[in-house]
């Protein structure tokens, strides 16, 4: 079971990198927007809202508050998007084999993936905006609370796979289509919501949680800015989408494969978002370390038994 | 912390957690808060003073339109101050339409504030769900009287507009529905985990400081305030058709949303009652054009609370003075109270929480200094305001 693979230079600017993931990480937006408004009894967005979206923010004027560290307001949504995309290259995106892979390049992924949320935070943080401040420290927050779980998910499959590459986990998982779902249910869970706080999508909202903060660290971004970090997530969307099926579903071998099992997974995600109230971050934070940790912790051990047994 | 500059979160005038404009300062330390001031007025429209030149009836439209939400109820508690200083009483199937009309409202102002609160708590789903089934009672409403605001359903002696057969068992359909609904909205309100987590415990007001800082309505009878102006002083036809007080011990803002959600049932109940009922006599009494000269307080339960009227006439075709306290004004201090100590996240909700109506509460208080002048003109008001947003 071989992946396909694709030249360097059109990696890098169309496929999997740059176009090709800037356009799917809208249609996913779209589809998730959609699936949370069908659920809440909404119509929703219409396919091209989200391209609209930001083509109208590009077009927009940008505003630079007073008291802002103009270099990094400018260069932080810049830095977010790209290790978005840059993480995108180990990765088997779309059920083709990542364009580029080295031992470990699973750590240095899930750290690319964690950049755009520190971005979030300093762009935050950069801002004399009282609700920015608080935004950025609830991102923070966030981010301390969910990443370590959601790392300690993700180490199952690789142990299991006994490698520590994207894409050979991948082939693994393909090779035994059923193994990491049967053993590794908890993992799978954490890794799933752990996904969500990683994108802050409800109930782990709080960053931005609208009736408090206004839109949390992004409150004095517009324009520019605003479309890049907002791509930044939606590539993030896709990226930990697929991390997620290539480990715990039995792998994306090929592009029908690939959106079948991430749309499945967006709609479970759909499901959640439509179903809890927001948790206050105390309560976030509690939740992943009491509950997430523990899960995750739990997993790992049973991993280590089975193969020190095996 | 010994340091003097506090960090203030504003919240308000414009803000995406008010729906209405109020200007709230949180001090803050990390996400606790330690202070709040509370700064209102942003949306006065001297409607008692515009009463002053304006005739009875004419009156009577304007009180309609200090709230867009209980609407009816303004012009109930005017119409009946006004019909008591006439010394005429509207005829009982007045009354009871009144009456129904009034529930029906409480109706959707309960559903419109648990959609709101959800909101405010981040759960939309709710929000649209609760939101979406409140249409029933809005397409009823403007069945009866063709409109879904400000129904105009009542008169000065009486009430526009007559219910007929198919009318009633559309209401009887519609509320059939709504309390089905209602019965779940209850059991999430009470069950939902991750819900509760944010209304249990949250705000919580005692049974003392309920009385002290003088709440009314649902936020009142959720913290064990025995209160309620239908079941103390019954107005319209609430003393034929008695309402069962519903009340809770907590004070939380779970009790609130357990006291309003119950308080549905029993409108449910009562429009069943008053359906089944219905006296027959004329719609209307005749009110004269002149009111005699006199005074009189008028009070209602609104969905939020004590509606307190006081009418005053000099015997011409206009009011002297008429003054309105609306039931918001009497909550406000109950936010103040259970602020300190919450967690900045839980503020919205609290502030929803007593379902505040803030365009309906603002007034203006002229505190005299020197000057000798008494009573302010309507351009003297209007100059006022100008200056005042300068």
């Amino acid at each position: 079971m071989n992946n396909l693979t694709v030249p360097p230079l059109i990696a890098f600017l169309f496929f999997p990198g740059g176009l090709f993931l800037m356009f799917g990480g809208m249609a996913y937006e779209w589809i998730d927007r959609k699936l949370v408004a069908r659920f809440q009894n909404r119509i929703g967005p219409r396919w091209f809202q989200p391209l609209a979206d930001v083509v109208k923010l590009l077009s927009k004027e940008e505003i630079i508050p007073q008291g802002v560290d103009r270099i990094l307001f400018y260069l932080l949504p810049v830095l977010a998007l790209s290790a978005a995309l840059a993480s995108a290259l180990y990765v088997p995106i779309a059920g083709f084999a990542p364009a580029y892979s080295f031992k470990g390049d699973l750590v240095v992924t899930l750290y690319m993936l964690s950049v755009l949320t520190l971005c979030l935070g300093l762009a935050g943080a950069n801002t004399p905006n009282r609700f920015a401040l608080i935004g950025a420290t609830r991102t923070l927050t966030q981010l301390f609370s969910y990443e370590a779980p959601f790392l300690l998910a993700l180490l199952g499959p690789a142990i299991v796979a006994g490698t520590w590459t994207i894409g050979e986990i991948n082939f693994y998982t393909q090779l035994h289509p059923w193994q990491m779902i049967l053993t590794q249910p908890l993992g799978f869970v954490v890794a799933l919501v752990g996904l969500m706080g990683k994108l802050e999508l409800p109930p782990f909202d709080a960053p931005e949680a609208e009736t408090e903060i206004v839109a949390g660290a992004l409150t004095e971004y517009s324009g520019r800015g605003l479309a890049l970090f907002r791509i930044g997530k939606n590539v993030e969307l896709l990226i930990g989408l697929t991390l997620v099926s290539a480990f715990y579903l039995g792998g994306v071998g090929n592009p029908l494969l690939f959106v079948v099992k991430t749309v499945g997974l967006l709609f479970v995600m759909a499901v959640l978002q439509s179903l809890f109230a927001r948790l206050r971050i105390d309560q976030t934070v509690g939740l992943w370390w009491r509950i997430g940790a523990l899960l995750a912790l739990l997993n790992l051990l049973v991993v280590a038994l089975f193969r020190a047994l095996a | 912390m010994e340091e003097t500059k506090k960090f203030i979160v504003p919240i308000g005038p414009q803000h995406p957690a008010l729906k209405e404009p109020g200007h709230f300062e949180f001090s803050v330390e990390g996400e606790i808060v330690t202070g709040v001031s509370i700064r209102l007025g942003y949306v006065h429209r001297g409607i008692e003073k515009g009463a002053e030149n304006r005739s009875w009836v004419q009156s009577l439209y304007l009180f309609e339109r200090v709230c867009g939400i209980c609407s009816h109820v303004h012009a109930t508690a005017f119409a009946l101050g006004v019909e008591k200083l006439c010394n005429v009483s509207a005829p009982p199937r007045a009354q009871a339409i009144r009456t129904l009309v009034g529930e029906l409202e409480r109706i959707h102002s309960h559903m419109l504030w648990l959609g709101v609160a959800a909101h405010e708590g981040g759960f939309d789903t709710l929000f649209m769900y609760s939101w979406r089934d409140r249409e029933t009672v809005m397409d009823l409403l403007e069945m009866l009287c063709g409109n879904r605001v400000n129904y105009s359903i009542n008169l000065l002696g009486g009430v526009k507009f007559d219910i007929d057969h198919a009318q009633r068992d559309a209401i009887l359909r519609g509320v059939d529905f709504l309390e089905e609904r209602s019965h779940h909205y209850l059991k999430i309100c009470t069950t939902d985990r991750t819900f509760l987590g944010r209304t249990r415990g949250v705000g919580t007001m005692t049974r003392e400081q309920a009385d002290e800082f003088g709440m009314v309505g649902p936020t009142g009878r959720a913290s064990g305030n025995k209160r309620d102006v239908r079941i103390d002083a019954p107005y319209a036809s609430y003393a034929e058709f008695p309402v069962k007080l519903v009340t809770a011990e907590a004070g939380d803002l779970m009790a609130r949303f357990d006291v309003r959600i119950r308080e549905l049932f029993e409108s449910f109940r009562l429009i069943r009652l008053i359906l089944d009922n219905l006296p027959q006599s004329e719609l209307t009494a005749r009110v004269p054009r002149r009111v005699p000269a006199g005074e009189v307080v008028s009070r209602v339960e609104a969905p939020r609370g004590e509606l307190f009227y006081y009418i005053k006439s000099n015997g011409s075709d206009q009011p002297e003075r008429v003054k309105v306290r609306t039931p918001s004004l009497c909550n406000w201090g109950s936010v103040t109270q259970t602020a300190v100590g919450s967690k900045l996240a839980d503020m919205p909700m609290i502030l929803s929480g007593i379902d505040p109506c803030f365009s309906c509460n603002d007034r203006l208080v002229n505190i005299q200094r020197g000057d000798n002048s008494q009573v302010w003109t309507w351009e003297d008001l209007r100059r006022y305001g100008i200056e005042y947003y300068r």
